[in-house]
């Protein structure tokens, strides 16, 4: 049990979005709507555990894992990062976010710094690292990725699939204990998630710690561990790719991978 | 007509007051960036009192002539508290003041255009939020700002006639000065005028070149003011 890197227990959170007076009487809903995007999810990583979850869009996925990162701070319930409780109050969140590698789906990296100067500034800023140190482990972070040709480059002039490689450097230039991966790939081109994918399945074979939200199949077929089918902002279903690819046990999870399926072999 | 301009002692005047002018729009802006910086902060950070002391502190400034504030600040205000106080210090804390209540807005409206995601960005890679908005946050905002702050400069700079109401040397007083001797009134104001536009253009198109040369490269950023 010491092994366990994350962990999620009963994890809730709700949005309240106001609708607008005027919105509301035309659309006939109550002024306050609140969206239970995660509704009392428990989850545990172990070390080297690669961990792939999926369903509708809408369904909570992203709002779990920004809880896990405790980018969105859940109501109810508690996160662990190793043995430390997160959602405690008082715990030091930017220690702990500085050891959980975070990839956005719309990448986010700072625009106003090079590819280096993106995987730099934290190695400066958190771990404190000298000048030379952190330019060393960062460029070692490129050229993980494979981006070493834009290394000066600033976000706007490179390609999504570039712009993407250069953000999950930025979090895997930490050592973090795990990296959460938010749909890496679908915002990007068709032709660019290839590269992406690459870039994550020599993760994989490295044994990193990983928790990826993501529809590529025949990607999660081949490095995860488990899939988590998530829908309602529940877990619905887990279980080894095997078991998704040829006969989930719940209905949701059938109908969703028969369409998924569908549209892969379409594409 | 223009013969004034080659008197020793009207010259002496003209650049004694240009440097006024200089001096207190320079540091005003500059006390106003600092400050309406601070204030843009608080007011998207703060609690409901810092943003109600802020948007009090913002519409006294913005909502009441530059003038008047001036006036209680060298007159009053000294006068109340039965203190003394150099007046171009008055004058130069005012200034500031009054430009933070316009950069605030300037500055909110470039960090919000930045905040959403840039400051998650920072926060996921174990920043603190102050480590985030002095690394990611201001560098991206000031960069977006520095047209806002072009236009602030060249108000600031024409609003310094006020000081000349409260005794203070400034360009308009030197021209009031010299037209009192000269009875040039149309050639001394032209001149005056003159000035004024060389030094305002000249700062501008120097700014403009600092905004090219600090444009993040492959991204047009567009600000209205």
């Amino acid at each position: 049990m010491t092994d366990l890197v994350m962990e999620a227990r009963n994890v809730y959170k709700a949005y309240h979005s106001k609708i607008k007076k005027k919105e509301a009487d035309s659309c006939g809903e109550t002024p306050k709507q609140v969206v239970e995007a995660v509704k009392n999810v428990s989850l545990q990583i172990r070390k080297g555990d690669i961990k792939l979850i999926f369903g509708p869009s809408g369904s909570g996925k992203s709002t779990f894992l920004r809880c896990m990162a405790m980018l969105d701070i859940p109501d109810k319930g508690e996160i662990y990062l190793g043995a430390e409780c997160l959602t405690k109050p008082g715990a030091d969140l930017n220690k702990a976010r500085a050891r959980i590698g975070f990839v956005f789906q719309h990448i986010y990296l700072f625009r106003h710094l090079t590819a280096l100067g993106n995987v730099e500034l934290a190695l400066r800023q958190v771990l404190k690292l000298p000048k030379e140190e952190a330019r060393k482990r960062a460029l070692a972070a490129l050229t993980e990725v494979k981006v070493t040709d834009c290394i000066n480059k600033y976000p706007a002039q490179m390609s999504g699939g570039q712009a993407q490689r250069v953000g999950i450097a930025r979090a895997i230039a930490r050592n973090p204990d795990i990296i959460l991966l938010d749909e890496p790939t679908s915002a990007l081109d068709p032709e660019l998630t290839g590269e992406v994918i690459d870039t994550l399945r020599d993760l994989a074979k490295e044994g990193t710690t990983m928790l990826i939200v993501s529809h590529e199949m025949p990607f999660a077929r081949e490095v995860a561990e488990e899939m988590i089918f998530y829908d309602e902002g529940k877990i619905v279903e887990t279980g080894p790719p095997s078991l998704f690819f040829n006969a989930p046990n719940t209905d949701r999870a059938k109908q969703f991978m028969t369409r998924i399926i569908n549209r892969t072999t379409r594409e | 007509m223009f013969e004034f301009l080659l008197n020793p002692i009207y010259q002496g005047w003209i650049v004694q007051g240009l440097l006024l002018t200089v001096e207190i729009t320079l540091f005003g802006v500059l006390l106003g960036l600092i400050l309406g910086t601070l204030l843009a902060i608080g007011d998207i950070y703060g609690g409901k009192l810092a943003k109600g002391a802020i948007a009090v502190y913002v519409e006294i400034f913005r909502g009441s002539p530059l003038f008047v504030q001036l006036f209680l600040a060298v007159y009053t205000v000294p006068a109340i508290l039965n203190v003394q106080i150099d007046h171009y210090f008055l004058a130069f804390l005012v200034f500031g003041l009054n430009s933070a209540g316009y950069q605030k807005g300037y500055m909110k409206g470039a960090m919000e255009t930045i905040l959403g995601d840039q400051m998650q960005a920072g926060l996921s890679t174990g920043m603190s939020k102050v480590q985030t908005l002095r690394h990611v946050i201001l560098p991206q905002a000031l960069r977006i700002v520095i047209p806002s702050w072009t236009n602030e400069f060249c108000s600031l700079t024409k609003s310094t006639a006020t000081l000349a109401y409260v005794g203070l040397f400034d360009l308009v007083s030197a021209g009031m000065a010299i037209k009192g001797i000269t009875y040039q009134i149309l050639p001394v104001w032209i001149v005056i005028g003159a000035i004024y536009l060389v030094w305002i253009t000249g700062f501008s198109k120097i700014m403009d070149m600092i905004y090219e040369r600090k444009k993040i490269p492959g991204i047009e950023l567009v600000m209205q003011s």
